[in-house]
């Protein structure tokens, strides 16, 4: 219990000073906010007095620190300000592209856990053999090609060429496999990475020639003892993948055209519509933080010792 | 292990030589020839040519100084800084040291991708700024090396002689313990060259980067894509490079890793 709330303290402690560099990043961005405020309600020439009242509004005129203590008090209540663009509630923009990037982000997940576990124990019971080599070089081909060539070659073979499905994707059921396969590409590599390691190590343990004296072939040696001392790593790696992907989803996103909280995040910096930008980082922190956690719980949850 | 670093090496040559010589000897990267767009690869335009012209092997040339000059700006840049703030705070100790960890832990508690988005977001799109937002993601690592490095060091038998010597601990530091820290700063550094530029093609190809008419990969791919379907050439171009260069780093920072 005390081990609990240490780690939510701790957790607490990063998002506190993460909205604090969020904050400080926008302070130092070029340009007036109350500028960009009147603009999103159609005034694209304002004169002196506009600019006074608005700046007047947003308590501009305040010293640093009790806009800081504004901004965090808005943001713990949900209220992150409104977009520069549409001028609606940030909230509002993230929840409705929250939906089609945890649809992404899950899917993704479940197409990845498979073959990492395959490509891991092809790994670690072929050992110096050819499926060891073969499970190496998907797992190097997997970490170099980048998400954004992997996808446009993707769209270009499969929709292009073969006609299935549609370039521009609506975030539906139907259209999340290509960017989902995407993502997933580079999830398994790390996970086949962490989880192979793990299983070798596991298999010149002790513990393990104990158990191929008692007969046990190689396949149960390593699903028996090898998996549970592969979890607490695989845990962590997972936890930070799962938590990392509303950021790494951006560029998947962007090329699929997904309506997801990355692609609003890659819009919100082209556009400098700042306010919609520390939202969407704010939330990638707090769930990669949220992982990151979930991760810690489930291996002392598994682990006697702990 | 010597395959690896050969075919590192190999690959690493073969894109210094693009960078630093293809310019010379290629037509100009910028010049459209609307006469001449989108023609496959031909020994005019042994890679083609672009959507205005251009010829695509120039452009990958001069793009190999843009993205891979980049990213040795992205991890010299890193590299400084980690060095410097790591190895203050291990001199300084105390609440400066406290103040400089804390920051490191909380960068290091972020996804790095995460980070250099928030920079740009705030500064705006540009490559002189990707490459700020992604130094400022990448000194984190870099400096908890140093610092630990710089903190085992007080108590090593050299360092004690030297400073019963009468040598002062700002030089002890400068002297005596960074210069030790120097290969595995360089194993560290090497370690994220190759996200480094898998990151700043990224970020390229999303139009966070370099911005038109630059040559860059990532952004040469974004300029392409409609024109694929007729013109798939110009895809290989600078997905080949993006591959090449990240495997090369992948594969020399493993040699560096199992050295150390």
């Amino acid at each position: 219990m005390r081990r609990l709330l240490r780690l939510l303290a701790s957790a607490a402690g990063t998002l506190l000073a993460a909205s604090l560099l969020v904050w400080g990043l926008a302070e130092l961005s070029p340009g007036d906010p109350a500028r960009q405020v009147l603009l999103s309600r159609g005034v694209a020439v304002p004169v002196e007095t506009q600019i006074e009242a608005v700046r007047a509004e947003l308590g501009l005129g305040d010293a640093a620190p009790v806009r800081y203590a504004r901004w965090l008090g808005g943001a713990l209540t949900g209220d992150l300000g409104s977009s520069w663009r549409t001028g609606r509630p940030v909230t509002a923009e993230l929840g409705e592209r929250l939906p089609a990037t945890l649809r992404l982000c899950l899917t993704a997940v479940a197409l990845a856990i498979l073959p990492a576990f395959a490509l891991a124990f092809a790994g670690a019971l072929g050992r110096h053999r050819w499926p060891d080599a073969l499970s190496r070089g998907v797992m190097f081909a997997g970490a170099a090609v980048p998400s954004f060539l992997l996808g446009v070659a993707l769209l270009e073979i499969v929709v292009v060429r073969w006609g299935v499905g549609r370039v521009v994707a609506d975030g539906g059921w139907a259209d999340t496999p290509l960017p989902a396969a995407t993502l997933a590409a580079g999830i398994v590599a790390q996970w086949a990475r962490v989880t192979r390691g793990a299983l070798i190590d596991a298999a010149s343990a002790p513990f393990a020639d104990v158990s191929r004296a008692r007969g046990s072939g190689e396949l149960r040696v390593l699903l028996v003892h090898g998996l549970p001392h592969a979890a607490p790593p695989l845990l962590a790696v997972a936890g930070m993948t799962v938590g990392g992907l509303l950021a790494g989803a951006a560029v998947v996103e962007s090329v699929f055209t997904w309506p997801g909280v990355g692609r609003l995040l890659v819009e919100a910096i082209t556009a400098r519509d700042l306010p919609v930008v520390q939202g969407c980082v704010l939330a990638g922190v707090l769930a990669f933080l949220a992982g990151a956690v979930a991760a810690d719980l489930a291996t002392r949850a598994g682990d006697p010792r702990l | 292990m010597r395959a690896s670093l050969l075919a590192g090496t190999a690959a690493a040559a073969l894109l210094a030589v693009l960078a630093l010589a293809g310019p010379l000897a290629l037509p100009d990267p910028d010049l459209p020839d609307y006469a001449a767009k989108l023609l496959p690869p031909s020994a005019a335009h042994p890679l083609g040519t672009d959507q205005l012209g251009r010829d695509v092997l120039a452009r990958l040339a001069s793009g190999a100084r843009v993205t891979l000059g980049a990213a040795l700006a992205v991890t010299t840049l890193g590299a400084a800084i980690g060095v410097v703030a790591g190895g203050v705070a291990g001199y300084a100790r105390g609440p400066v040291d406290a103040a400089i960890s804390r920051v490191v832990d909380v960068l290091l508690a972020v996804p790095s991708t995460l980070v250099a988005l928030a920079v740009v977001g705030a500064l705006g799109p540009g490559l002189v700024h990707l490459v700020l937002a992604m130094s400022v993601a990448a000194w984190a690592p870099v400096a908890r090396l140093t610092r630990s490095h710089v903190l085992t060091a007080a108590t090593r038998p050299d360092v004690v002689a030297a400073r019963m010597a009468g040598v002062g601990r700002g030089r002890v530091v400068l002297g005596h313990v960074l210069p030790g820290a120097f290969l595995r700063v360089l194993a560290v550094a090497a370690l994220g060259l190759g996200e480094t530029i898998i990151g700043l093609s990224g970020l390229s190809f999303l139009g966070l980067g370099a911005q038109p008419p630059t040559a860059e990969w990532g952004q040469m791919l974004a300029e392409s894509r409609y024109d694929l379907a007729s013109s798939p050439w110009l895809l290989a171009g600078p997905g080949v490079a993006i591959l090449v260069a990240v495997s090369a780093a992948g594969l020399l920072s493993d040699w560096l890793g199992e050295r150390l």
